[in-house]
């Protein structure tokens, strides 16, 4: 029992250090108005019509047509179908956020003028980001996107806000990959 | 040439487009397929004369491609059940018996060539996705149609 100490400190240290940063961001977020998905749509659209290409693969409306007007072998291939196109949403959406991180981080080893607590923020944030979009392609490979949808639309959101936290910090800490990561995401998660 | 400057030139290419042409056909879908087919696949420019006489065959190329990438995007982000009835719209307005049209539809994979050349490859992929859905449903229908008109 008293092996598993060290872990159980350290997992609650993350957790606290989690948890603050998270409850800095909540208070700290009428300071900066946070990018919520249907804003970040709609100012998508207004560029290039563009919509959100995560909502219609993981949205309801199809599935309940399926559901009601098909026999369970079409059913089955809708799954099937909607399984591999949000796994490849999820990992384009994982991969375009990691290539501006990478950039980033090449920055940052050049830079002299490196604030620590804010690359702690901006690491932690992605660390969170790269968990979360992991473990909704294995959640979405082992269930589908039509089980899961509830927690994949609640973990969405999360990113959503997790992303505009993000995208704040980026802002101050390296401007020229801040613009890089929003149009990553006007043309990854937003709207594709 | 500018964005702006390029946009004043193809955008009265555009309207007539739309209002003398893409207007007399019935649905997006139709409208879909006119397009895709008026491109040369080997070079990927859209090709129509009497737009090409009025503007230039450049314009209509460019014009032609935009309404085509819109009225996909269009189709992208329309329901499954909004799908299946503009193919079903499409299918009637096609002297080809349906059972036909699909049965080629599916076996040739036809409808590959209805994608815009540049389009974001996964809107592509959740589009062919749903057509294919939308021709399966659509053979399920007539199965069961047959099969009632049989047993009347």
């Amino acid at each position: 029992m008293i092996q598993w100490l060290p872990y159980l400190f350290l997992g609650l240290l993350l957790l606290a250090v989690l948890g603050w940063w998270v409850w800095d961001a909540i208070v700290h977020r009428s300071a900066a108005e946070l990018l919520t998905p249907r804003q970040h749509r709609l100012g998508a659209e207004s560029v290039g019509s563009r919509r959100d290409l995560g909502e219609r693969i993981f949205g309801p409306q199809d599935w309940d047509f399926v559901v009601r007007e098909t026999p369970p072998q079409i059913q089955r291939m809708f799954q099937r179908d909607r399984t591999l196109l949000a796994i490849a949403w999820l990992r384009r959406t994982r991969i375009r956020t990691s290539q501006v991180m990478h950039a980033h981080v090449a920055v940052a080893r050049q830079s002299k003028d490196v604030q620590i607590g804010m690359e702690v923020k901006l690491a932690l944030s992605y660390l969170l980001f790269l968990i979360l979009s992991n473990s909704l392609i294995g959640w979405v490979w082992l269930r589908g996107p039509v089980q899961t949808r509830r927690i994949v639309r609640q973990t969405l959101q999360w990113v959503a806000w997790q992303r505009a936290a993000f995208e704040r910090l980026m802002a101050v800490v390296d401007p020229a990959n801040h613009k890089a990561l929003e149009t990553g995401f006007n043309q990854g998660t937003a709207q594709s | 040439m500018s964005y702006a400057t390029r946009n004043i030139d193809i955008e009265p290419a555009i309207t007539d487009l739309r209002s003398r042409t893409l207007s007399r056909l019935p649905g997006d879908f139709s409208r879909l397929v006119y397009l895709a087919s008026s491109r040369d696949c080997n070079t990927g420019k859209y090709y129509h004369d009497g737009l090409a006489f009025h503007f230039s065959q450049n314009v209509a190329s460019k014009a032609m491609a935009l309404c085509h990438k819109e009225i996909f995007d269009r189709l992208v982000y329309a329901s499954l059940g909004e799908l299946i009835d503009e193919l079903s719209n499409y299918i009637s307005s096609t002297d080809e018996r349906p059972e036909d049209f699909l049965k080629s539809w599916e076996h040739l994979g036809s409808y590959r060539i209805t994608i815009p050349s540049e389009c974001d490859e996964l809107e592509a992929d959740v589009f062919l996705s749903n057509l294919k859905m939308a021709l399966a449903i659509l053979q399920t229908r007539q199965k069961h149609a047959s099969r009632d008109e049989q047993s009347a």
